[in-house]
């Protein structure tokens, strides 16, 4: 069962690397986050533990819903354009993430986890990881780099709750916190620079250097 | 991670008491003239804030001098510094202020970085943050390696302390801070590091090679001779004070340096008696600078310029600022029988004791250095006589000194307070001594129970047998009872009054403020027979109407400051090539940056493997 | 007791070198001359005469001839041992800051001049002054004449020129506004205040004139005769020479630190 959807975070993790434009990456970043409720919901139900419920709920309720909205919001402010101007084409955005993929699998080996489906959900958090710092170096516009960064939180998350069994409460509920608060800071930040430039192309702005 | 555990916060030994006294006699007057400075020259939400910072600084030197550890040392030292530098920036109006705050910040933290490094290499070896526990395993640290750790801390303390050519920040940010300011940094700040090379060098390093007591011998010698005579061509009354302070550091690092010296070759008498000497010195600048730094305050705020071409006369309109200025100068030029003149005198002798018990050429190094004390003796009273006479005396050479008037009380109390310690450190040379003898025997692990500082005579040869015995209130009475005596002759030829009449002018009959000497002009000859060093240059413009007449005519004559020139300038200028070629890999693209995270993360992970 | 008397000897004594000297020096070039006791008449003129200061002087310029005077007979009680000696250079730089300050008080430009030029010479002179201490307290405990005392003589004779203001440093007997340096201090003195002032220097001179004495000739001759071979080379040398540039006194100091310098090396070398 885990593994299933385990696959499933790292086939959601595919699709976000292979589209090209800004709601269908919002649309896979929900998919993804989607899976992680479920995760959650799993292993809270399992290990009878009440505090991962909530964690599971916040998911829910941030990934799934709040934040896929309001960046969706933002994007339909800015319509200026919905491409997010790919620096490495689609097919080989999709080998390197096969590629670090791989790497993540070597990588959990090194760390020791040989066993069963332990090993595979660290292959897949590293995996989400690594494809989120790609996805931020390889898309123009700056709003990927916002989506970069909530991918990667998401393998973080991954990654710590198949680590140790999840942080503490209180870190997970600061982490969602902070993860709130940077989306609408960056989103607003997104939305300036539209204004101001009337493009978010993250390319043109290193005409600002000294 | 146990190691990293902090067991002993704070340390109090005569050495942290010592320097608490020394804060607590500086900052205390200063605080309280700040009182009266601030008022009307800031508003009062600035005063407030200049209060908080004030006391933040205050706290944090105390910290530094009674911290245990080397962890929190480190922290108090950093906030020391950060707290010195919003008070360097605190007036921001001058752009020359944020300058000033630049390099200051720079250089302050240039020193902390090799600090770091000294102390990064003494946990390595032992393992533990504790000053004693650290004392305990030097013993067993390899010499080259304790040779470098002494090598990282004497530039990261240098560079606080201002020796030359680490000096470049002082003389622009002690004069920025606002006038308490500066003499809290120059009277104690930069004792924290003399505080720092005695603790860690002295106390847990432990000297046992000759070469570093003559290095910190040698950079003394120049930090005197360099400092004074930057500040014999200042004409900014404040950054004049400044480059004083560098002198003073060096005569402090006289006495600390022949005491490391003399530990090297085990002569316990000698170490302590030097150490002394620069603790007494220490402790005495402390005092006559802070009340310098005052009363430079009080003359900014009575005029509104720190430029004493355009002072003079003052000592009509403020007399009693001008007494305490006096007694300052007195001090610090070394004249009988001030304080000043007591540490330098067992400067001195320490250096002729310790000719004694040396051979060769060390006596020969010995004298010069001894003879460069000299030097920066007579310096000394030329450049004070010049602060003095230019600012106080004759008459006002502008309308800022003719509006002049005497500062508050509560300016005058902070100034009469640390004159008062300048007459009192002086008459109780002997006391002060004893008690320095503590000190020194803690810092330098010596015992001093059989030595007799029979100080009350202050002995020079303590192997022949005509001694002179002379105590400093002795000396005090003496000068004093033949100046009466003096003053009865005088007396007793007449009693008519002096006629009050014009200064002889050949005749001109319109002698004025322009025809006085200037400070330029004072200092004049020094520049010339210190060209060598000081390099300076004049630029000269003659407009003229006919070949007979010349309409007007400009003169300017400027010095070339040697170690930025050839010290600092290059290295500027490699920073900024370097920073020029750096330049490529940082073309401002988002996605490189996060690339060049990125790689540098899998690198990481690569490179994990390994361990 | 014997201090006091000892002081008063040195008041009335003081003088007498002067006048000495500048018999020496007019006979070396064939003239009359003053008398010998000319010094003291001068002194005694201006002690009766009444003063005038200057309008701008403050309280400096009233005390300064107390300190300079009372400072030099300090400076005299201290020449008995080679500790003391190291007490001059301070004592005297007592009395030369107030004379400095003095002569910056009044505003004329002379002062100025002259305060300059003298704390010039006399910070030039410091460096040399310890030298030869130095030398003397490494050679202390031997009595006999050495290289090492003649040559540290040797440099205690040419800063005593400088410290009196002879030619070649300076030349008591011009006011020329250019070249003066001590008579340039003094100039706004007149009256009491001016005698006192000549009376320190006199007695600055005296102190000076016997340490070389001492120095360079041995013990067994009498300090008396010792006085009046250093006199009579002060004398040669000022009606031999001229005055020097200001600038080129460095130089003349130069040689005075590099002599101490060989005398320090003398003495260790124990020569």
């Amino acid at each position: 069962m885990i593994e299933l959807i385990l696959f499933g975070i790292l086939a959601a993790t595919y699709l976000l690397v292979i589209v090209k434009r800004m709601p269908a990456l919002i649309q896979g970043f929900r998919y993804q986050s989607f899976f992680i409720f479920l995760i959650t919901l799993i292993a809270g139900l399992t290990e009878n533990q009440p505090g991962l419920l909530i964690v599971a709920l916040l998911i829910l309720a941030l990934k799934v819903f709040i934040i896929p909205f309001v960046l969706n919001s933002i994007a339909k402010k800015i319509s200026v354009d919905e491409n997010l101007g790919l620096l490495i084409n689609a097919q080989l955005s999709l080998v390197v993430a096969l590629l670090l993929t791989y790497f993540s699998w070597v990588f959990s080996g090194m760390l020791g986890f040989n066993n069963g489906h332990i090993s595979i959900a660290i292959t897949v958090a590293f995996s989400v990881i690594f494809i989120g710092g790609f996805l931020m170096i390889s898309r123009m516009k700056a709003f990927t780099q916002v989506l970069g960064l909530l991918i990667m939180e998401n393998g973080i998350f991954l990654f710590a709750s198949f680590l140790s069994g999840g942080m503490p409460f209180f870190v997970e509920i600061a982490i969602f916190l902070d993860v709130f608060v940077s989306v609408i800071i960056m989103g607003l930040f997104v939305y300036r620079i539209n204004k101001l430039f009337t493009h978010i192309d993250v390319n043109k702005l290193s005409r600002l250097r000294g | 991670m146990a190691n990293l555990l902090l067991k002993q916060l704070f340390l109090f030994d005569p050495l942290s008491i010592f320097f608490l006294i020394v804060i607590g006699i500086v900052s205390l007057p200063s605080a309280i003239y700040s009182i009266g400075y601030m008022r009307g020259e800031y508003k009062r939400g600035k005063c407030i804030l200049a209060a908080a910072l004030l006391i933040v600084f205050v706290f944090s030197m105390c910290m530094v001098v009674t911290a245990g550890n080397i962890f929190s040392f480190l922290v108090f030292w950093e906030i020391m510094s950060l707290v010195s530098y919003f008070l360097v920036i605190f007036d921001t109006k001058h752009v020359k202020s944020v300058q000033a705050g630049l390099i200051y910040i720079v250089m302050t933290h240039i020193g902390t970085a090799f600090l770091i490094g000294g102390f990064m290499i003494l946990y390595k070896h032992a393992n533990c943050l504790d000053f004693f526990t650290i004392k305990n395993i030097c013993q067993t640290i390899p010499f080259q390696t304790k040779n470098i750790i002494f090598l990282l801390l004497l530039v990261g303390f240098g560079t606080k302390a201002g020796i030359v050519p680490l000096h470049i920040w002082l003389p622009y940010a002690h004069p920025q801070a606002p006038s308490h300011i500066s003499s809290i940094m120059s009277g104690v700040m930069i004792k924290t590091a003399i505080y720092g090379l005695i603790r860690f060098v002295i106390f847990i390093l432990g000297v046992n090679q000759t070469w570093w007591g003559s290095l910190v011998l040698v950079l003394a010698t120049i930090t005197c001779l360099a400092g004074i005579i930057y500040a014999l061509m200042e004409r900014d009354l404040k950054r004049l004070l400044a480059y004083s302070s560098v002198e003073n550091i060096g005569i402090i690092l006289l006495g600390v340096g022949l005491s490391m010296f003399f530990i090297s070759i085990n002569k316990p008498y000698l170490a302590v008696f030097s150490l002394i000497a620069g603790l007494y010195h220490l402790i005495n600048h402390a005092v006559f600078k802070g009340l310098l730094f005052l009363c430079a305050g009080s003359v900014y705020k009575a005029t509104g310029t720190r430029d004493i071409e355009k002072l003079g006369g003052l000592i009509k309109k403020m007399p009693q600022t001008a007494a305490y200025f006096l007694l300052g100068a007195m001090a610090i030029s070394a004249l009988p029988p001030l304080n000043g003149f007591i540490s330098e005198w067992l400067t001195l002798q320490a250096f002729f004791l310790g000719a004694l018990d040396v051979t060769g050429g060390t006596k020969l190094f010995l004298g010069l250095c001894a003879a460069m004390l000299a030097l920066t003796g007579g310096l000394a009273a030329a450049c004070f006589v010049k602060a003095f006479g230019i600012t106080f005396l004759a008459q006002p050479r502008s309308h800022y000194a003719k509006e002049a008037k005497e500062v508050s009380f509560s300016m005058k109390a902070g100034m009469f307070f640390l004159s008062a310690l300048v007459v009192i450190l002086a008459l109780n040379a002997l006391k002060i001594i004893k008690l320095l003898a503590k000190v020194a025997s803690v810092s330098t692990g010596i015992d001093i129970g059989n030595m007799s500082f029979s100080l009350n005579n202050f002995i020079l040869t303590p192997q022949i047998a005509n001694n002179v015995y002379l105590s400093a209130p002795l000396l005090a009475a003496i000068l004093i009872i033949f100046a009466i005596v003096a003053y009865a002759v005088y007396m007793s030829f007449g009693r008519q009054k002096a006629v009050v009449y014009k200064t002889w002018d050949c005749g001109y009959y319109k002698l004025d403020a322009r025809n006085e000497y200037t400070s330029t002009a004072f200092s004049k000859p020094f520049r010339i027979a210190f060209s060598f060093f000081l390099q300076p240059y004049r630029k000269t413009q003659k407009i003229r109407e006919s070949f007979y007449h010349v309409k007007s005519f400009t003169y300017e004559t400027h010095t070339t400051q040697v170690f930025k020139k050839y010290i600092y300038d290059p290295v500027l200028a490699l920073v900024l090539k370097s920073a020029k070629a750096m330049r490529r890999m940082q073309p401002g693209s988002i996605h490189l940056y996060l690339g060049y995270i990125f790689i540098t993360l899998l690198l990481l992970i690569v490179f994990m493997r390994k361990f | 007791m014997t201090i006091i008397l000892k002081i008063i000897l040195f008041i009335v004594l003081a003088p007498f070198l002067s006048g000495l000297i500048s018999k020496i020096k007019n006979n070396l070039r064939l003239r009359k001359g003053q008398s010998i006791f000319q010094p003291y008449y001068n002194l005694a003129k201006l002690f009766s005469k009444a003063e005038v200061v200057s309008e701008h002087a403050s309280w400096i310029f009233g005390v300064t001839p107390f300190i300079v005077i009372s400072s030099a007979l300090t400076a005299a009680l201290f020449i008995n041992s080679i500790s003391g000696l190291l007490l001059l250079i301070f004592v005297f730089a007592l009395g030369r800051f107030f004379l400095a300050l003095a002569a910056l008080d009044a505003g004329s430009s002379f002062g100025g001049m002259g305060a300059s030029r003298e704390m010039f010479i006399s910070s030039l002179v410091e460096p040399a002054f310890c030298l030869v201490i130095f030398s003397l307290f490494l050679q202390s405990g031997s009595t006999n004449l050495t290289v090492a005392s003649i040559v540290s003589g040797i440099a205690l004779f040419l800063i005593t020129v400088a410290e009196t203001s002879r030619v070649p440093v300076d030349n008591q007997e011009t006011h020329l506004e250019l070249t003066m340096v001590h008579e340039a201090m003094v100039l706004e003195y007149s009256g009491r205040s001016l005698a006192l002032l000549e009376l320190a220097s006199y007695i600055k001179q005296m102190i000076l004139v016997i340490l070389v004495a001492r120095i360079i000739f041995p013990v067994t001759m009498p300090v008396f005769a010792g006085i009046i071979i250093v006199a009579a080379v002060v004398a040669l040398l000022e009606v031999s020479v001229a005055k020097m540039r200001l600038f080129r006194v460095a130089d003349f100091l130069g040689v005075a630190f590099v002599l101490g310098i060989i005398a320090v090396v003398c003495a260790i070398l124990g020569v």
